[in-house]
């Protein structure tokens, strides 16, 4: 079995939830070697960007992995989400320039997730212009290049640093273990069992912030 | 615009592709026309209307659409199993059902995703028209393993439930149905290794299938090389009353 685990921000929790369920996971020493595949406990672990977890998983090139829903919206990943992960929540908002008006059809937004956008524009009938990018997308409202920006939010301590402000609701954004619909399929025992330990640990992690 | 290139997901095949490819597809037929199927051939563009609310937005959204010179919008073949349907429906003589008939050619996906599944592809599909009964469920299970089995040697067949009748009348997905209860098609293939029976699988609202679905393996079990399943009403959509199973083979998914 081949497991895809996001690089980044997600990555050491993520890599936790997989030990606390009992699996051997790839340790700092190994993490710090440029190899980019490590079997561990009779698993080829892969590290790839966190964007890059719904197509390596859609394709079957890994069994399973873990992705955050705006990645698994925004590739439309067809791969079945059994188990929400307790952290990393964080919410997709509309936000405004300094004194940018709200939403309309001659409004634009700079944004990571063009089609995500584009889908919550359609749903409210707006024709406003998207103009993707690649990261950092605050910069595009501060330096006025978009009058809003569509984009993840946490704290949102960077948009209050830069008075932007928070306009609109776009979707509430968690962490999901997603498996291929093909492995589902022809491994079906395997795979359940990484769904059950996963499902446990999570409950496990939960109960330990409770 | 350079001179080698195509458009996403289109290539021409050179020699040694194409001999491969109708070596292929010569042993497909002979299998197809050895249980008894006949082939039907399909226009490669037809309109997008009488298709409009059977195959659902997201094949609608598949299908490379334009208007034709009168106005009228029209689409490449993207999926044969509706447009056998509408082909054969007005012309079902009811004394020749069942019928067994069998297509093949291309279709082109263009998957607006960013996955990057756009292609066009070479499929060979066959269906049993006019028997709802699991005998005509089993032979095509059969049968797609049988052909799936002639090009690879761990062919695996997955199918869901199809909502059978149980030997009392009983639908074998009553909670009424005693659990010692054995379901009556997978029983018939409980034997038979190559078939392996999936509980749960998520509805779609927006496709024809109306009961069993299938998917075939290769040797690969990241992707299926065939699926398909029962399409009770996909006829009745075009005027004919009369229930339907099948499945389709992508010929490129098996190298």
């Amino acid at each position: 079995m081949r497991i895809a685990i996001p690089k980044g921000r997600l990555q050491d929790k993520v890599l936790a939830t997989f030990a606390t369920a009992g699996y051997e996971v790839p340790d700092d020493a190994d993490l710090h070697t440029r190899k980019l595949v490590f079997t561990r406990g009779g698993i080829e672990w892969i590290f790839v960007k966190d964007c890059d977890v719904p197509v390596y998983v859609e394709h079957g090139a890994a069994d399973a992995g873990v992705a955050g829903l705006d990645q698994i919206l925004e590739h439309e990943c067809s791969a079945y989400q059994p188990v929400e992960l307790p952290y990393g929540r964080c919410r997709m908002m509309v936000i405004g320039a300094p004194g940018a008006p709200r939403l309309a059809n001659d409004a634009r937004i700079a944004t990571k997730y063009p089609r995500v956008s584009r889908q919550f524009l359609d749903s409210r009938g707006l024709r406003a212009e998207i103009i993707p990018l690649g990261g950092s997308v605050e910069l595009a409202a501060v330096l006025n290049l978009t009058t809003h920006v569509i984009d993840l939010v946490e704290t949102g301590e960077t948009a209050r640093v830069h008075k932007l402000e928070m306009q609109d609701f776009v979707a509430e954004i968690t962490p999901r273990l997603i498996v291929s619909k093909n492995v589902y399929r022809t491994n079906n025992q395997q795979i359940r069992a990484l769904i059950a330990r996963i499902e446990e640990a999570k409950n496990a992690e939960l109960q330990s912030i409770a | 615009m350079g001179k080698t290139r195509y458009p996403t997901g289109a290539r021409p095949l050179l020699i040694e592709e194409t001999a491969r490819r109708r070596r292929i597809e010569s042993r497909f037929v002979a299998l197809l026309e050895g249980n008894g199927f006949a082939e039907v051939v399909l226009p490669i563009i037809d309109f997008a209307e009488p298709y409009a609310g059977v195959t659902g937005r997201e094949s609608a959204r598949q299908s490379y659409r334009f208007t034709d010179r009168e106005g009228e919008l029209v689409a490449i073949r993207s999926d044969f199993t509706p447009m056998v349907a509408r082909a054969l429906a007005p012309a079902l003589p009811e004394s020749e059902l069942p019928l067994r008939v069998f297509y093949r050619g291309d279709v082109i996906r263009c998957d607006a995703t960013r996955l990057g599944a756009n292609r066009e592809m070479f499929q060979i599909g066959a269906e049993i028209i006019g028997d709802a009964s699991s005998e005509a469920d089993i032979a095509m299970l059969r049968l797609a393993a049988a052909i799936a089995s002639e090009f690879f040697e761990n062919a695996l067949v997955v199918y869901t439930d199809g909502g059978w009748q149980m030997a009392d009348g009983k639908s074998a997905d009553a909670d009424s149905s005693p659990p010692s209860a054995v379901r009556h098609l997978p029983s018939l293939l409980e034997n038979d290794a190559r078939f392996v029976y999936h509980e749960q699988d998520e509805a779609d609202p927006s496709s024809y299938y109306t009961g069993l679905r299938f998917w075939v393996y290769g040797d690969d079990r990241r992707k299926p090389i065939a699926q398909g399943g029962r399409y009770d009403s996909l006829y009745s959509r075009f005027g004919a009353d009369a229930p339907a199973i099948g499945f389709t083979f992508t010929i490129d998914d098996l190298d």
